[in-house]
């Protein structure tokens, strides 16, 4: 890794190379796969093929009978053994309905696909030969997939023994709804529909369960986002204490909250390497990795909105279809959405309303943008709906409606604190970007052509950093630096990245703040053996906390190093400057290793003025959190509010329905940037997600509830063709009370782009009156749109 | 289903005939294992015996005989696309070939042959050499026998892949002047055609004198809508003439597919326009 900077100024804030990029492009990373170990079996899961049903009996003979096989264990005979996985969000703690979840169902299934038996083996073909053979009894029950008709009277339950098909219902808001409503001139209401999508990264999960009798402990190799905090759940799965569990999270090929656990083959994994005494892998397949949702929600928005387009009051009673019940963090994304209502806008009279509905279809996890992307969606499609109707401009109607850059703190309805913003300021950056009043022209002239070009607008406010009392969802974090007798440093970190860089924006700021070379840093990530404890990477943390934390232990060991150089160079302490590696006093120079050297071998004369080793660990807890409830019982469990504002210009073919994106601007503010390529390729990534949602990812199921979505030719990502050129500038405006005035910006963008691409549809069919507000925008959905119009109004001369 | 299939690779034609005479089912012919190997990693098949037939040269490379053009069956669509003979006598299918998805590993190890015998719906090859009026050479037994593709499509029993051979391809040079157009609606970048048509269309004057049209990817298995479009002789393109080609190419498709890539409405609704979007632009290239 060459080094970049420039002479003058300091790593931070500069466009540095990631310093653990290179591997995984040259193929030289060890992924979690990559690891085998002697005598390593492979598992294989049996999943239930249908979305209800009760399990009569389980023949496992078929398959212990073929050659190859070591061990063929059911929900049963493993429950003699481990206990349930504690939820990572469990609802109960919020006052919801908490279910019992096993790594392998006991005698009811609840969703296609969940794990019925296992086979270890010792290949992984063997295995899933071997499982094919395995023959289960089921008695099929009728399932829910709906979430309106989950909650129907006569709807069957999907947990047994529940007595709605609800984890909890919670009310968002305040204000003078009913007055805001009755004074208005008009109120809009919008149906907004969110599909079911989720995200893929290029490597799915993967889990090596070793137990080592020696010590009877057992390490878990694993894509693993959360490392310590899983090693709790492990504990209680397994019936083992923490310090007998390891957790180890080698390079992490994508993750966007996927690898956040919870999930059944994490524990499995070490059970069956406890049971059998030999390491067991599991890695899961592209339509496994599928069976994973989000953010099914159908949102009811009604805005109460004067002539002008400002608005007095918002009411939105959403449900969300979260699928069977999971121990994986993925159900609080409902909760989110409703908790970042109404977003960017001023708005102080709230009646939003969340139903967490569960149903027959697969469990949810974490998914990049936790429901706030789903906020942005319901938002926004709504926003530019009611200027429609007002026939005022959908840029106008947001600038009446921000929240102004003078105004924050902001005490949002809802309970949140946002921190700091300029949303106008954003949002005039990314039309300046695209050239928004052109491209009107441009639209103008396209449509007398035949041509339908459209510009849609989308914001997203992403509340970033998030902790949740009573959870492992945390705010704070820890780092460990230690430099070495010859000046190299080692900067170990509770926080872990999923692919996205931030141990080089770490490094970055600890190269600074110590006043070394960026490439004498080497951070250690992703284990619990190793690494001090910490929460891992979820909701853009990992560089405020994670960077955070390892500033404060750098000053401290700089202080350290300080005083002996002074010691050595018989000079004030005062008088010493340390900056790349380079300690000098007035003329004086000495070298970092020197010092090093003799801070580690002179603790009697010269470095005795410190206490050896060159090592500290800190903390960094944000600000701004508040736990305590306030008088309407509300927290705000958010330190920062990152905020994007996204431009999309489309054209659509009538005749087809297909959308084509032309051009793309963003203006993002995450606080203060470490690394602007950093920022950027994640801006980028998300989207590449907001077209995804926007246009094709889509995860669909028949009517019995059986998924119907199962590989990369139905689940239909975009491809590198599909992405328009992106104009990104950034705006920002710190956080006053974190480190640098971070914000966080791995996670926003996938809601703000995706309202974006498909405000700017419906603005291309304004001519033929078109408005959909269900995701995705599919060539079929936008010509069948299009033809109903078209049969609605035969009278308009379109096309 | 085998765990611990075993695998043949016969040199030349004779030993091929031999290995696939001597078996009974569960045998698999594999080319460049574009589509085989897929559902084996995905374990959807999982053959008893793999008859591997790259090293067969009789069924590689691209000739030009008195009798016409012919394609060896392993050719891969790389080879078909750059061939000068086809770019030059049938260029409909060398420009079909370059409009299958996949990236270049497809392109490099997919062959004609595996391509044609999938018989996937979604696939591009078909339609264009169904509009070419392709025949086949097919090994079975130790006989070859000469078949027209489109009676190999109403041929269920035809065998091929396990019982018998693709040797090769018959292709007649297009005629001099005829105008062609291989049309294919993806609705992402990367994804397969939800709707495609080939059309070739003669032009005497602005009047269209013939006119050759499939389309593909509406429904099972490619349709040749070439009678249903014979009022179209005689004319001159027109707006008039573009509305009915699309209006009587969606009434084809009786059975249309419904599937992740769109429904069966607008699968019908797209065979319309895509087979009128053909048409017009093979009629623009004639002459
Ligand atoms: C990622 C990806 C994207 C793709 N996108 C497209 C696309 O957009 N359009 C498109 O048209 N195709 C597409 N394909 C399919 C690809 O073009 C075909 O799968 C390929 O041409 C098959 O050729 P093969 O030699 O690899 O066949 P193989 O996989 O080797 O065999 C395919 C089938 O043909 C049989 N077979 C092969 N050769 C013979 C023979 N000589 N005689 C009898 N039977 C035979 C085999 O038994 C098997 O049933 C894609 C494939 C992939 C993997």
């Amino acid at each position: 890794m060459g080094e970049q900077k420039s002479e003058t100024e300091g790593y931070v804030g500069q466009s540095v190379r990631t310093i653990e990029g290179r591997a995984p492009v040259m193929g030289k990373a060890t992924y979690t796969n990559d690891i085998n170990f002697p005598g390593q079996l492979h598992a294989h899961i049996l999943r239930s093929p249908h979305a209800a049903a009760n399990i009569q009996s389980i023949d496992t003979s078929g398959a212990e009978k073929v050659a190859g096989v070591v061990r063929v264990v059911t929900g049963a005979q493993a429950a003699e053994h481990i206990d349930p996985i504690p939820h990572y969000i469990d609802p109960a703690v919020f006052g919801g309905r908490s279910a019992s979840i096993r790594c392998l169902a006991l005698d009811h299934v609840w969703c296609f696909g969940q794990p019925v038996a296992v086979v270890v083996a010792e290949d992984k073909r063997t295995a899933r030969y071997a499982a094919s053979r395995i023959v289960v009894d089921y008695e099929v029950t009728t399932p829910v997939i709906d979430s309106e008709d989950a909650l129907k009277d006569d709807a069957p339950m999907v947990v047994p023994g529940w007595d709605a098909n609800m984890i909890m219902q919670v009310p968002f808001g305040g204000g003078d709804v009913a007055q805001a409503f009755s004074s208005a001139d008009r109120v809009i209401k919008t149906d907004v529909k969110v599909h079911r999508f989720s995200t893929q990264p290029i490597e799915t999960r993967t889990y090596n369960g070793v137990y080592d009798a020696g010590t009877d402990s057992v390490t878990l190799y694993g894509t693993v986002q959360n490392p310590h905090p899983l090693r709790n759940v492990l504990s209680k799965i397994l019936r083992m204490p923490e310090n007998k569990i390891r957790v180890h999270a080698p390079v992490i090929g994508g993750a966007f909250g996927m690898k956040m656990h919870g999930h059944p083959e994490e524990g499995l994994v070490c059970f069956l390497s406890k049971l059998i005494g030999q390491p067991v892998k599991w890695v899961e397949d592209r339509e496994e990795c599928l069976l994973i949702g989000a953010r099914e929600q159908v949102h009811s928005v009604e805005l109460a909105v004067t002539k002008d387009g400002t608005i007095l009051g918002l009411k939105d009673h959403y449900l969300a279809n979260t699928g069977a019940p999971s121990s994986c963090p993925g159900w609080g994304m409902a909760f989110l959405t409703g908790l970042t209502m109404p977003g960017p806008y001023a708005v102080t009279n709230l009646d939003v309303q969340l139903s967490a509905v569960v149903t027959n279809k697969p469990g949810w996890n974490a998914s990049r943008g936790y429901g706030k992307e789903v906020t942005a969606l319901a938002l926004e499609l709504s926003v530019d709906n009611a200027a429609r109707e007002l026939g005022i401009d959908p840029v106008d109607m947001r600038m009446r409606n921000f929240i102004k850059k003078d105004q924050f703190p902001y005490d949002s309805p809802t309970g949140l604190i946002y921190d700091s913003g300029d949303y106008a300021g954003v949002m005039q950056k990314a039309l300046d970007a695209i050239g928004y009043d052109e491209w009107k022209v441009k639209q103008e002239k396209a449509r007398e052509e035949g041509r339908y070009l459209g510009i849609g607008v989308g914001f997203e406010l992403t509340p970033e950093g998030g902790t949740l009392p009573g959870t492992f969802v945390a705010g704070y974090d820890s780092s460990t630096v230690r430099v070495a007798p010859d000046g190299s440093v080692r900067v170990l970190t509770g926080v872990t990245t999923p692919g996205s860089g931030n141990p080089t924006g770490i490094a970055q700021i600890v190269a600074d703040e110590l006043g070394v070379r960026l490439n004498t840093i080497e951070v250690v990530q992703g284990d619990t053996t190793t690494c001090p404890y910490g929460f891992g990477n979820s909701s853009g943390r990992s560089t405020i906390v994670g960077g955070g934390s390892a500033a404060k232990a750098a000053i401290e060991v700089r202080e350290k190093i300080i005083k002996v150089a002074a010691a050595l160079m018989e000079v004030d302490e005062e008088s010493v400057s340390m900056k790349d590696g380079i300690i000098a006093s007035g003329d004086k120079t000495i070298d970092l290793e020197e010092v090093c050297y003799a801070c580690y071998t002179r603790a009697y004369d010269v470095g005795s003025v410190i206490e050896p080793p060159l090592e500290a660990t800190a903390m960094f807890k944000p600000g701004l959190v508040r736990h305590t409830p306030n008088e309407k019982g509300q927290i705000n469990p958010y330190p920062s509010y990152s905020n994007a504002a996204y431009v999309a210009i489309s054209e659509v073919d009538v005749n087809t329905g297909e959308v084509k994106l032309l051009k793309f601007s963003v203006a993002h503010d995450c606080g203060n940037v470490i690394n602007p390529i950093l920022v950027e390729g994640q801006a980028c990534g998300a989207i590449m997600f907001g077209i995804g949602a926007a246009m094709a990812e889509n995860i669909t199921f028949d009517e019995n509830g059986r998924q119907l979505t199962k590989n990369f030719m139905d689940y239909v990502m975009p491809r590198i063709g599909d992405v328009p050129s992106i104009d990104l500038s950034h705006h920002d405006s710190p956080n006053p009370v974190n480190y640098k005035g971070l914000k966080g910006a791995g996670e926003a963008g996938v809601g703000g782009s995706a309202a974006a691409i498909v405000n700017s549809v419906n603005n291309a069919l304004t001519p033929f009156g078109v408005m959909m507000t269900e995701t995705p925008l599919t060539a079929p959905r936008v010509w069948s749109a299009i033809q109903a119009a078209k049969k609605a109004q035969p009278q308009r001369k379109v096309a | 289903m085998s765990l611990y299939p075993a695998f043949a690779r016969p040199r030349d034609l004779g030993q091929a005939a031999d290995i696939m005479g001597g078996l009974s089912t569960g045998a698999m012919i594999i080319a460049g294992g574009q589509e085989v190997m897929p559902s084996v990693n995905y374990g959807a098949l999982m053959p008893e015996v793999y008859i591997d037939v790259g090293q067969i040269s009789a069924l590689k490379g691209i000739a030009e005989e008195d009798d016409g053009i012919h394609i060896g069956s392993s050719t891969v669509h790389r080879d078909v696309q750059d061939s000068e003979v086809i770019q030059s006598k049938i260029p409909l299918l060398s420009y079909a070939a370059a409009q299958i998805g996949g990236g270049m590993q497809v392109h490099n190890r997919g062959t004609i042959g595996g391509n044609i015998v999938s018989m996937h719906p979604l696939y591009d090859i078909l339609p264009s050499l169904l509009a070419l009026g392709a025949e086949f050479d097919v090994l079975r037994g130790d006989g070859e026998t000469r078949v027209a593709l489109a009676d190999l499509m109403r041929d269920a029993s035809h065998g091929l892949g396990s019982e018998s051979l693709l040797v090769r391809i018959h292709l007649k040079p297009m005629t001099p002047g005829a105008g062609w157009s291989y049309e294919k609606l993806k609705i992402t970048a990367g994804g397969y055609g939800s709707a495609n048509a080939a059309a070739i269309v003669t032009l005497d004057g602005d009047k269209i004198t013939s006119l050759r049209v499939v389309v593909g990817a509406v429904s099972a298995l490619p349709i040749d809508i070439s009678d249903a479009l014979g009022g179209c002789r005689g004319q001159a393109w027109s707006d008039h003439l573009a509305e009915e080609i699309e209006e009587k190419a969606s009434a084809e498709i009786s059975e249309p597919l419904s599937d992740h890539q769109g429904d069966g409405d607008w699968r019908r609704a797209m065979a319309g326009v895509m087979a009128r979007r053909a048409v017009e632009a093979a009629v623009e290239k004639a002459g």
